[in-house]
C-alpha cells in the first residue's frame, strides 16, 4: 500500500500520560495528491501533523518520506528534507519584513552564505556575511528575486507591501506571508494546518483558491480543515480521525456519507464550527517543561 | 584534616539549616510574587534592607520595644511592597515578562540608593534585647533569634499556602496568576489583588530584613542583592511560584552552600549556589517538588522589542557624529578625553550585548562576564609575554569561543529564564576567576598589565588610547550593522521572533545564537581587554554584575538591537554623570531612575529597537 | 637644617597652644589656596570610608588653616568620588594630573582601584599619596608613589609577634577577607607565623559582602586550632567574633589593626570581649598629640575617631609639614617627602620615610584587648 507513496506514515502512537492522542495511524501521501484530515476537535490531527513535521516526539510509528526514514527528526531536519509547514494560528515574524519572512522559508537552500566546512563553518559564514563575495550577493539577489515571484502569485495584495514589518498586515495577509514562506522552501510535501481558521467568509473563499492554485501546481498536499466545503472542493482523498484513530478514508463524498464520521461529529456536536482549542497547539504548550524549549 | 567522614556533618547541617531558613523567609516573598504576578522581584533585597532600616528607626532610635517594631516594620515594607507594584509593575501589564522585571532592578537599585543617602553607607548596630538563653546543638548553640526566623518562615508559608487555597481573595489570587482575562471576567479586581500580594510579600521582606538585622546586629545599605539572589535560587530550587517548595529550597540552598563550604572551603560558597541555580534551570526548571506539569510553560519570545520602526540617521550625520567625536581630544581636557574612552569603552560593550539582547533576543544580565574572560586573557598572555597588539586578538577570539560555550547551556532557556540564567553564568565566571588561583592570581588580581602598545606605537597617553577605542567602535559599528544586513541579520531576528517557527523553516537556533554569541563575544572581548590594559590592574570584581545591568540599561536605552543607539546611549549613561560629578552621590539613582523611566514610559529606546 | 628645626618649633608651639584650647588667631591663612586632590569613595560599598576620611580631613584643615595654612596659604583639598572604583580613578587621575592647582593626590582607598591609577600619576609626575594602601606593590610602581599606610609585611610581623610570641599560638586558624588586600595579609602571616615556629592549620577566604560565617566556622573548628587570627576590616570582623561565640569556639583571637574602631565593639556587642588586636592610633595613648585630636574630634563630631579618622587626620598634617618645610610645587612635594623626617603623628612617634620604599620608618604598635566593651592595653 505505502509503495508509490511520497510520505507514508505507519502506526503512528503519542501518548500524553495516560492519554493516547494519536493511536497507531497510519497515513501515506501519493506524489501531487491533495490529502485532507477531518475530525472533531480533539480528534488528534493536530498532533498527528505536529508529529509528522517534527514538532513533536512519537512514541512508536514510522515515517518514510521518498523512502527516507524521518521518523521524528528534529523540525529543522524536516525542513531540510522538505516538509514544510504552516500554523494553524499563524506565526509569521512580527518584527520582519514580508521581503525577509518569506527569505527566512529559503534558509534551507542558501548554499553560498551558508558554508559547510566541518568545524569553521560559523567563521566562514560570518566572514562571508562581512565579505560578501560575488557568490552571495548574486544568490541573495536570486533569493530576493524568487521571493517577489511567489509574492505575486498572491496578486496585488502583498507585492506593494514587500518591506513592512507583517504586524501591520491584516490577518488574512499574514496567512498569505505565511504561505509564501512555505513555498519558498521548495517543499516536497505542503502541511496546512487549518489555513483558513479565523477568517471570515470573503478571505476564506480568497484562501481556497489560494489553495486551489497550489493543487493545480501539482504540490503534494496535506490539509487539516474543518471546513468541510473546502475539504470536499480540493481533496482528492480525505482521511477522519476521532479519538485518535482513524475512523474512515476514502473519496471526499465516501468520507462525508460514512456513518462513523457523522456519529463522530454529532457526538461531539460541533461540525465544522468554532476554534478548535488543542493545547498542544497553542503557542507556548507545546512542551512541558516550563523553560526549556 | 582527615577523612570526610570525620568532618563534624551534624554542624555542618545545624550550619546550613540556620542560613537556609533565613534565604527560605527571602524566598517566601518572591514565590509569592511570582505565583501571581509571574515575575521575579528584584527589587525585594531593597524592600528587605528598607525593612531592617525602618526597624532600626522604631528599635534604636525611637527605643521601640520589638512588639511595637514589628507591625510598623511590616506596615513599611507593605507600603513599599504596594508602591512598587503600582509604580513599576501595573503599567507594564501589557509588556512581555523581562519588562517589569527590569523595572524591578531599576526600583531596587533607587531604593537603596535612597537608604544609602538617608543613613549612608556605614553597617549600623541593630541592638534589640532577646532572650539570653541558647540552645547547645552539637558543638554550636542556636539562639531565640534562630529559631524565629525558621519559625516565621515557616509560618508565613503556612499562612500564604492557606490564605492561596483555602479562602476567597486567595482564590481570586490564583485565578489572577493562572488567567488573568478569565479572572477578570469573574469579577476579580487584578489590580487590588497585585497590589495586596505585592503588600503582603513586602511586609514579608521587611520583616525579614528585621530580623536578619537583629540576628547579625548589623545593618547595611549593601546587603540588598546578595540577599535576593540567594532568594531567588531558592525559589529555582522550590519551584518558582511554590510557596512552600521556598522553605524547602531555602534550607536545601542553604545545606548545599554548608556542605560545599566543608568539602571545599568557604570561597567556594556562591559558586555552589549559582552552580545549582543553572543545573536547576536547565534540568528541572519547575522546582524539586514539581508534580509534573503545575504551571504551563513560559510562552515562546521572550523579548520585549517592541514593534517599531527604528530611527534611521542618514549617513551624513553619522559621519559628521564620528568626526566631532574624533575631535574631542583638541578640547584640551583629558579629564573629558578620559571619560569619553570610558564612555566608548562602555559602548563597545553595548554594542555587542544590543545584538544578544536586541537582535537574537537573549537578555542577559551577565554580560560582564565576556568583558571579564576578555580582560584576563589578554592580561595573562601579555603578561607572560604576548605582544600586545596580539594579545587583543586572542583575548577577543579567546572570548568568542569561551564566552558562546559558556552561555550555551543558556541558549535553550527562554523569557526571562535567560536573564536568570544568564545572571548565574555571569556570577560564576567571576567566581572561577577567584577561586582558579594558579591562573588568575585569585583574589589578588593581576598587576603590572603592559600598557596599550601596538606595534610599537603609544597608544597608552589620553589621547592616542581615545582614538584606538573610537577606532574600534566605529569599526566594530560598521561590521555589525553589515552583518544585519546580511542573511544572518534577518534569521536572527526570525529567532527572536518566533524560535519554533524559526526552527520549522530549517533555522538551527542555537547554532545561529552561537554565532551571534561568538561576534559579540569577539567585540566584547576586545572592549575587556583595552580595559584591562588601561587599568593595567584588574581583578574578579572589576567587571561586576553593576557592570552587566549598566550596559543593559544603555542597551534598552539606545533601544534593543539599535547599534547607533547603543553608541549614543553609552555616551549619556557612561559620560553624562561623569561630567556632572556634583552628582557622583546619586549616580546610582540616576541610572535606576533611568531604568525605571525607561521601560515605562520609551521601552523602544531613544532610537528605536530594530 | 636649622630652618626646618624652627619650622618643627613652630608647629610644635601651635598644636601646644591648640591643646590648651585657644587657637591663634595671628596666622589666619589667606590668598590663593594649596589645593590637594582627593580620590576616593563618597558612594559604593566602600562609601562609608570616604566619609570617615572627611572627618579626618576637615579636621586637620580646620587647625592647619587656623595656624597660617602653608606660609599663609589656606590648605584645601577637592574630593573626587571614585566608588574605590579603577576605572574611575583612572579618570580622576587625568583630571587630577591636568589640573595645576593640584599639587598632590591623596588615595585612593584600596590598593586595587589606586594602582590602576599609579602609571598615570607616575608618567604625569604628581605624587600619589596612598594612606589606606597596604599592598606591597602599592609604592612599587615608581618614586611618585609614598604611602603612610603600614605595609602589610609590616603589620603582619606584628601580628605574628603578638599571636606566636605574646600568646604562644602554635596552631593558628586564619580567616580573612578574600580581596588583595586580605590574601597578601594572609600569605605574609602564613610566612612569618612559621617562622616563628607556628603552623596555620586552616586559612578560609571570605568575600566582603558575606555575613554568614556558621559553615566556615564549623570548618575552621574541625581544623582543631588553639588561636583564631582574623584578617578583617570592622564591619565582617564584628559579624565574625559573634558567630565564633555562637558556635561555640571559645579560643584567642587575634585581629588585625583596622578592626580598631568603636563600630567594630557596638557591631560585635559582648562577643567582642577577648577579642586582641594591635594599634598605631589609640585613645588609650598618653601622647600629647593623641589626646589633642581625640578631644578635637570629638567635640566637632560627638564620637570618638577611629583608625580610618586619625589616618586621614594624619595624612593633611603630613602634607602640610611637606609643604611648609619644602615648598608647595609637585617635585617640590615628592623631593620633601624622601627629606622629611619628625613629623608629629597620632599614628607613630613620628613620621619620616625610608627613601626606599617610600613608606614610614620605625613603628611602634600598641598591643589592645577589649574588655568590658572597650579597647584596652593587654597586659599579659
Amino acid at each position: 500500500m505505502s509503495s508509490g507513496a511520497l510520505l507514508s506514515a505507519t502506526g503512528v502512537t503519542r501518548r500524553f500520560g495516560g492519554i493516547i492522542a494519536v493511536d497507531g495511524v497510519d497515513l501515506h501521501v501519493r506524489e501531487g495528491e491533495f490529502l485532507s484530515v477531518i475530525g472533531p476537535n480533539g480528534a488528534g490531527k493536530t498532533t498527528l501533523f505536529n508529529l509528522i513535521s517534527g514538532q513533536d516526539r512519537m512514541d512508536e510509528g514510522r515515517v518514510m518520506l521518498e523512502g527516507r526514514d524521518i521518523t521524528n527528526l528534529s523540525p529543522r531536519r524536516m525542513a531540510e528534507a522538505g516538509v514544510a509547514r504552516t500554523f494553524q494560528h499563524g506565526r509569521v515574524f512580527g518584527n520582519l519584513s514580508v521581503m525577509d519572512n518569506v527569505l527566512i522559508g529559503c534558509h534551507t537552500r542558501l548554499r553560498a552564505a551558508r558554508p559547510r566546512v566541518p568545524v569553521v563553518a560559523p567563521v566562514l559564514e560570518i566572514l562571508r556575511a562581512l565579505i560578501r563575495p560575488a557568490s552571495v550577493r548574486a544568490e541573495e539577489a536570486a533569493m530576493r528575486e524568487e521571493v517577489r515571484a511567489i509574492v505575486a502569485t498572491f496578486g496585488e495584495r502583498l507585492t506593494p507591501r514587500l518591506d513592512e514589518p507583517t504586524y501591520a498586515l491584516s490577518y488574512a495577509n499574514r496567512r498569505r506571508v505565511e504561505i509564501a514562506r512555505a513555498l519558498a522552501l521548495h517543499p516536497r510535501i505542503l502541511i496546512l494546518d487549518e489555513p483558513t481558521a479565523g477568517m471570515n467568509e470573503s478571505e476564506t473563499v480568497e484562501m481556497r483558491d489560494i489553495v486551489d492554485a497550489l493543487k493545480r501546481q501539482g504540490r503534494t498536499i496535506l490539509l487539516i480543515e474543518h471546513k468541510l466545503d473546502m475539504v470536499m472542493r480540493l481533496s482528492d482523498r480525505v482521511m477522519a480521525m476521532d479519538n485518535g484513530r482513524v475512523i474512515a478514508e476514502g473519496t471526499p463524498a465516501a468520507v462525508r456519507d460514512d456513518p462513523k464520521v457523522i456519529e463522530a461529529y454529532l457526538g461531539h456536536a460541533t461540525i465544522g464550527g468554532g476554534e478548535p482549542a488543542e493545547a498542544s497547539l497553542m503557542p507556548g504548550t507545546s512542551r512541558a517543561a516550563g523553560g526549556v524549549q | 584534616m582527615g577523612s570526610i567522614l570525620s568532618l563534624p556533618w551534624f554542624d555542618f547541617t545545624v550550619s546550613g539549616v540556620v542560613i537556609g531558613s533565613i534565604y527560605a523567609l527571602m524566598a517566601v516573598g518572591l514565590a509569592l510574587i511570582f505565583g501571581v504576578a509571574n515575575l521575579i522581584n528584584f527589587a525585594h533585597g531593597a524592600v528587605f534592607t528598607v525593612g531592617a532600616y525602618v526597624g532600626w528607626v522604631c528599635a534604636v532610635a525611637l527605643g521601640l520595644p520589638l512588639w511595637a517594631t514589628v507591625p510598623l516594620v511590616a506596615l513599611g515594607g507593605g507600603l513599599v511592597g504596594a508602591g512598587i507594584e503600582y509604580i513599576a509593575i501595573r503599567p507594564l501589564n501589557r509588556q512581555s515578562r523581562i519588562a517589569p522585571l527590569l523595572a524591578t532592578i531599576g526600583v531596587g537599585l533607587i531604593l537603596d540608593q535612597i537608604v544609602h543617602i538617608l543613613f549612608g553607607a556605614n553597617p549600623r548596630a541593630l541592638p534589640v534585647p532577646m532572650p539570653g538563653w541558647r540552645v547547645s546543638v552539637g558543638q554550636g548553640s542556636i539562639g531565640p533569634i534562630d529559631i524565629t526566623i525558621f519559625v516565621t518562615a515557616v509560618i508565613a508559608a503556612a499562612a500564604l499556602y492557606a490564605f492561596l487555597f483555602r479562602t476567597r481573595l486567595g482564590m481570586a489570587v490564583r485565578a489572577t496568576a493562572q488567567d488573568e482575562d478569565a479572572a477578570k471576567q469573574m469579577g476579580v479586581n487584578i489590580h487590588a489583588v497585585n497590589m495586596a500580594v505585592f503588600a503582603i510579600a513586602g511586609a514579608l521582606g521587611a520583616i525579614a530584613g528585621l530580623l536578619v538585622g537583629i540576628y547579625y546586629n548589623a545593618i547595611d545599605p549593601n546587603t540588598s542583592f546578595q540577599i535576593m539572589l540567594k532568594g531567588m535560587v531558592a525559589i529555582v530550587i522550590g519551584g518558582m511560584a511554590n510557596v512552600p517548595g521556598a522553605i524547602g529550597g531555602g534550607v536545601i540552598l542553604g545545606l548545599i552552600e554548608s556542605y560545599g563550604i566543608a568539602l571545599f572551603g568557604a570561597s567556594y560558597r556562591n559558586l555552589f549556589a549559582f552552580a545549582v541555580l543553572l543545573l536547576m534551570l536547565l534540568v528541572k526548571p519547575n522546582g524539586l517538588f514539581a508534580k509534573g506539569r503545575e504551571r504551563e510553560a513560559e510562552p515562546m519570545t521572550g523579548t520585549f522589542v517592541i514593534q517599531s520602526m527604528p530611527v534611521r540617521p542618514p549617513g551624513w550625520l553619522l559621519a559628521l557624529g564620528v568626526a566631532a567625536a574624533a575631535l574631542v581630544p583638541l578640547a584640551g581636557q583629558p579629564y573629558l578625553t578620559q571619560v569619553m574612552t570610558n564612555a566608548f569603552l562602555y559602548a563597545l560593550a553595548a554594542i555587542s550585548l544590543t545584538l544578544i539582547a536586541g537582535t537574537v533576543g537573549l537578555v542577559s544580565i551577565g554580560h560582564a562576564a565576556l568583558l571579564a574572560i576578555g580582560a584576563y586573557a589578554s592580561a595573562l598572555l601579555t603578561i607572560a609575554g604576548l605582544p600586545v597588539a596580539l594579545g587583543l586578538v586572542a583575548a577577543a577570539a579567546i572570548t568568542a569561543l569561551l564566552g558562546t560555550a559558556l552561555a550555551y547551556p543558556a541558549f535553550r532557556l527562554r523569557g526571562h529564564y535567560v536573564a536568570i540564567g544568564t545572571l548565574a553564568i555571569g556570577e560564576i565566571v567571576s567566581l572561577v576567576i577567584l577561586n582558579w588561583t594558579s591562573l588568575t592570581n585569585g583574589s589578588m588580581g593581576v598587576f603590572g598589565i603592559p600598557p596599550l602598545t601596538l606595534f610599537g606605537v603609544d597608544f597608552f597617553s589620553t589621547n592616542p588610547s581615545y582614538w584606538l577605542v573610537l577606532g574600534l567602535v566605529v569599526v566594530f559599528a560598521l561590521l555589525q550593522t553589515r552583518l544585519l544586513s546580511s542573511h544572518l541579520g534577518r534569521t536572527w531576528r526570525a529567532i527572536r521572533e518566533d524560535t519554533v517557527a524559526a526552527e520549522t523553516y530549517g533555522v538551527g537556533s542555537n547554532y545561529y545564537k552561537g554565532l551571534a554569541y561568538g561576534f559579540a563575544g569577539f567585540t566584547a572581548g576586545l572592549a575587556g581587554a583595552v580595559t584591562a590594559h588601561q587599568f593595567s590592574y584588574i581583578n574578579f570584581d572589576t567587571f561586576n554584575l553593576l557592570t552587566s545591568v549598566l550596559i543593559l540599561t544603555i542597551v534598552i536605552l539606545g533601544g534593543l538591537g539599535n547599534v547607533t543607539g547603543a553608541i549614543v546611549a553609552a555616551v549619556l549613561v557612561a559620560g553624562l554623570p561623569e561630567m556632572f560629578r556634583v552628582l557622583a552621590e546619586y549616580r546610582m539613582l540616576f541610572y535606576g531612575a533611568a531604568l525605571l523611566l525607561l521601560i515605562r514610559f520609551r521601552p523602544r529606546g531613544l532610537l528605536g529597537s530594530g | 637644617m636649622t630652618p626646618s628645626l624652627t619650622r618643627r618649633g613652630l608647629a610644635g608651639l601651635a598644636l601646644g597652644l591648640a591643646l590648651g584650647g585657644a587657637l591663634p588667631a595671628l596666622a589666619q591663612s589667606s590668598g590663593e589656596p594649596v589645593m590637594i586632590g582627593v580620590s576616593g569613595p563618597l558612594t559604593g560599598p566602600q562609601a562609608q570610608y570616604g566619609a570617615l576620611w572627611k572627618q579626618g580631613f576637615d579636621l586637620a584643615l580646620e587647625r592647619i588653616n587656623a595656624e597660617g595654612g602653608i606660609d599663609g596659604r589656606p590648605l584645601e583639598y577637592t574630593f573626587e568620588d571614585s566608588q574605590n572604583d579603577p576605572r574611575q580613578t583612572i579618570a580622576i587621575a587625568q583630571k587630577f594630573i591636568s589640573d595645576p592647582a593640584i599639587v598632590v593626590e591623596v588615595g585612593d582607598f584600596s590598593s586595587t582601584a589606586s594602582m590602576a591609577a599609579s602609571p598615570l600619576y607616575q608618567r604625569g609626575g604628581l605624587v600619589q599619596f596612598g594612606f589606606t594602601n597596604s599592598h606591597p606593590d602599592f609604592t612599587k610602581t615608581g618614586d611618585y608613589m609614598w604611602s603612610s599606610s603600614i605595609s602589610q609585611s609590616q603589620e603582619q610581623q606584628v601580628m605574628a609577634d603578638y599571636a606566636v610570641d605574646r600568646l604562644g599560638l602554635r596552631r593558628i586558624a586564619v580567616l580573612h577577607l578574600n580581596t588583595d588586600w586580605g590574601t597578601t595579609a594572609k600569605n605574609i602571616f602564613v610566612e612569618e607565623a612559621k617562622k616563628r615556629g607556628a603552623e596555620v592549620v586552616a586559612a578560609e577566604g571570605y568575600l566582603p559582602d558575606e555575613k554568614d560565617f556558621r559553615a566556615t566556622l564549623t570548618r575552621i573548628k574541625a581544623s582543631d586550632p588553639d588561636g583564631l587570627l582574623l584578617e578583617s576590616y570592622y564591619s565582617d570582623g564584628a559579624l565574625l567574633v559573634r558567630q565564633i561565640r555562637e558556635v561555640g569556639i571559645d579560643l584567642p583571637i587575634v585581629a588585625v589593626g583596622s578592626v580598631y574602631s568603636p563600630d567594630f565593639l557596638s557591631l560585635a556587642g559582648d562577643a567582642a570581649n577577648g577579642v586582641h588586636t594591635t594599634a598605631y592610633f589609640t585613645p588609650v595613648s598618653p601622647r600629647p598629640e593623641v589626646q589633642a585630636f581625640i578631644k578635637d574630634f570629638t567635640a566637632e563630631y560627638g564620637q570618638e575617631p577611629n583608625n580610618f579618622n586619625a589616618m586621614a587626620y594624619d595624612t593633611m598634617n603630613i602634607l602640610a609639614e611637606v609643604m611648609r618645610r619644602h615648598g608647595t610645587t609637585r617635585e617640590e612635594i615628592k623631593a620633601g617627602l624622601g627629606e622629611i623626617s619628625g613629623v608629629p603623628s597620632v599614628l607613630f612617634p613620628e613620621v619620616s620615610f625610608d627613601p626606599e620604599t617610600r613608606r614610614v620608618m620605625g613603628l611602634e604598635p600598641t598591643e589592645l584587648i577589649v574588655k568590658d566593651g572597650a579597647f584596652q592595653l593587654f597586659q599579659p
